[in-house]
């Protein structure tokens, strides 16, 4: 009896050990798969490269610190290559991978997929910080973890008023004078335009006439002539950094003596090198803090960067790596507290994730995001840089919700 | 009981001789010390596929189908040489690198397709590149335009040579800022590589 009862214990054991053995390689099974939609190849490749590999770096450190509650994250990553008919090909391959999530790229191929989001209720975070992505009742799962377009240009708009204006020869003797400058075609370059006017208006701007600049503007040359009979003294640019980097030369070349204000995207470190003299003085918007600056988390943007690309050079890496960081660990945090809850549904990572985030810290420079179920605008404070003798400084934060509470609350949201 | 004892002893026997068997082909286990880097070389680069080299912008009405800024695509598909120098398999998790026509850097390729290399072997990778007029005339434009300005060309002119010399192998194109990630065990290991063809 003694025997057959070792015996059986014996079997029991061997069989545990070989069903473990046998079922161990399923382990990969549990990993949560997430959709990556990358530009590396076409129009505004020249920012979106640099995210892209800054998405892919913090997804290996997301699963090096293990992952989504012990589940390792697939990331399944496309180069659409800013063709908004391809991006609505992989996003469609990702609903076939099952892909719980998306981590979005540009203002047209958001703009162009929320209806389509909304209705197949999955979570989608876009380097796209259009302020028409912030109204839940519109584009519920729309989220992201910058200061949007709109504030930001709000932000610039309200810092130059208060830092630099006072500084000019013709305070309080006239209303200062400001143009913008952007692709009218483009949804992204146009998204905060009216904002702006509308800030620029409120503070007693007199607004100049638009000047229509490419994306893929080399010469500007007519349009600063034109500009120059208007006599600006600030200009806001909304464009990605070479269009920028243009219309900043030839503004300098033909002497127009205006200030320079840029939105997110044309304002990284790649500027200095295309504009050169040209940037010395420029002010613009970075949510998050520049490649290599010493804040929360940076050490490992770097030593991930180093890791996984060491081919391409620390120099070439720019605040776009840091932004890809930010939408990864943001929407990690999301599947972190949407699994606590045992439901990694769209609907859950949204209300169970995202709407959960109050004040949510997430280093890198960024100002702590929190979405609630009528405003998906993660953040209300505009960092505002300067770039002078070679350096990127943060010379104002502009809180808009602090500042003007109601307007914030019931007249900006959603655009 | 006697019978029946034995009958169990066997089986046990059997199944500890295929626990072992398992073990037998095992290799050695990798450390942080002896886990080498993987070699990743280009072997060749192939035109897969190339239609000549034309565009047509919206304005245009096409014979079927709706108008649209459509250029001529090309194919290009690159084989890799991945020599593992271990004496134990690893993975390779995925493989990327920029192509540049020229100096002038157009596309980023990646295969996330994981593959086993057997320890001491070489595998090869294959990888497809696709590119075609208008989404290169883009990329060209936002990240080279200054420096075509400065060579005194432009973007149409580029695209032109390029379309109509990389079918016959005239044009350099070169594989650059290539990384390749290898997992053995929990510990990774980066490759990185860059060639020009020819």
């Amino acid at each position: 009896m003694f025997n057959r009862s070792i015996w059986s214990k014996f079997l029991t054991f061997m069989f545990a050990v070989i069903l473990i053995m046998g079922f161990s390689s399923m382990a990969g099974a549990a990993d949560i798969r997430v959709g990556s939609l990358n530009d590396m190849t076409g129009a505004t490749s020249d920012v979106g490269k640099d995210y892209a590999l800054g998405i892919a770096e913090a997804i290996h450190y997301i699963n090096d610190t293990g992952g989504i509650n012990g589940k390792k994250i697939k990331l399944y990553q496309f180069d659409y290559g800013y063709r908004i008919p391809e991006a609505l090909t992989k996003y469609n391959l990702f609903k076939r991978l099952k892909c719980v999530a998306i981590l979005g790229w540009g203002t047209g191929d958001t703009e162009a997929l929320a209806p389509t989001v909304a209705r197949d209720k999955i979570p989608y975070v876009s380097a796209s910080y259009s302020g028409h992505l912030c109204k839940p009742e519109k584009t519920p799962y729309n989220l992201f973890f910058a200061t949007d377009y709109s504030t930001q240009s709000r932000g610039l708009i309200t810092a130059w008023y208060r830092k630099k204006w006072p500084t000019k020869p013709d305070y309080n003797k006239r209303k200062p004078r400001i143009a913008m400058c952007y692709m009218f075609a483009s949804p992204f370059s146009s998204a905060s335009i009216k904002a702006a006017k509308d800030q620029a208006k409120m503070l007693g701007f007199e607004i100049g006439p638009d000047q229509d600049v490419s994306l893929f503007a080399i010469d500007v040359k007519s349009q600063i002539l034109t500009l120059k009979e208007f006599k600006p003294d600030v200009l806001l640019h909304t464009n990605t950094v070479m269009s920028v980097a243009a219309t900043l030369r030839d503004s300098y070349a033909l002497e127009l003596g205006a200030d320079n204000l840029i939105k997110c995207w044309g304002f990284d470190e790649n500027l200095p090198k295309l504009a050169g003299k040209a940037a010395e003085g420029a002010i613009g918007c970075a949510p998050w803090a520049f490649f290599g600056l010493d804040v929360p988390l940076m050490d490992k943007v770097v030593e991930y960067a180093k890791k996984y690309n060491p081919g391409i050079p620390l120099e070439k890496r720019t605040v776009h790596t840091v932004q890809g960081w930010a939408s990864a660990l943001g929407l990690a945090e999301a599947l972190k507290r949407a699994d606590k809850v045992g439901d990694l549904s769209g609907p859950s990572i949204l209300k169970n994730g995202f709407e959960t985030m109050k004040g949510y810290e997430i280093g890198l420079g960024i100002a702590p995001a929190t979405f609630t179920a009528t405003d998906h605008r993660s953040q209300s404070e505009a960092k505002i840089y300067e770039y002078k003798s070679g350096k990127f400084t943060l010379i104002d934060e502009v809180d808009l919700k602090k500042e003007w509470p109601d307007k914030w609350a019931n007249e900006w949201l959603g655009w | 009981m006697r019978k029946k004892n034995v009958l169990l002893m066997i089986l046990c026997v059997f199944v500890v001789a295929v626990f072992l068997s398992g073990c037998a082909g095992m290799q050695a286990k990798p450390t942080a010390k002896n886990f080498k880097t993987p070699v990743v070389t280009l072997d060749s680069m192939e035109v897969a596929h190339a239609f000549g080299y034309w565009y047509f912008s919206n304005k245009v009405k096409p014979t079927k189908g709706k108008p649209d800024n459509v250029g001529a695509p090309l194919d290009l598909a690159f084989t890799f040489n991945v020599e593992n120098p271990n004496t134990f398999p690893v993975l390779m998790e995925n493989l990327k690198f920029a192509v540049a026509f020229e100096e002038f850097d157009l596309n980023m390729v990646s295969t996330n397709a994981a593959q086993w290399i057997p320890a001491g072997k070489t595998n090869q990778v294959n990888v497809h590149a696709h590119f075609d007029v208008r989404q290169s005339l883009l990329s060209l434009l936002v990240t080279g335009g200054f420096k075509l300005k400065a060579e005194g060309t432009n973007a149409w002119a580029a695209l032109e040579k390029w379309w109509t010399g990389i079918p016959n192998y005239e044009i350099p194109v070169s594989v650059k800022e290539g990384a390749a990630v290898f997992n053995a065990g929990d510990m990774v290991k980066v490759a990185t590589f860059k060639a020009t063809f020819p």
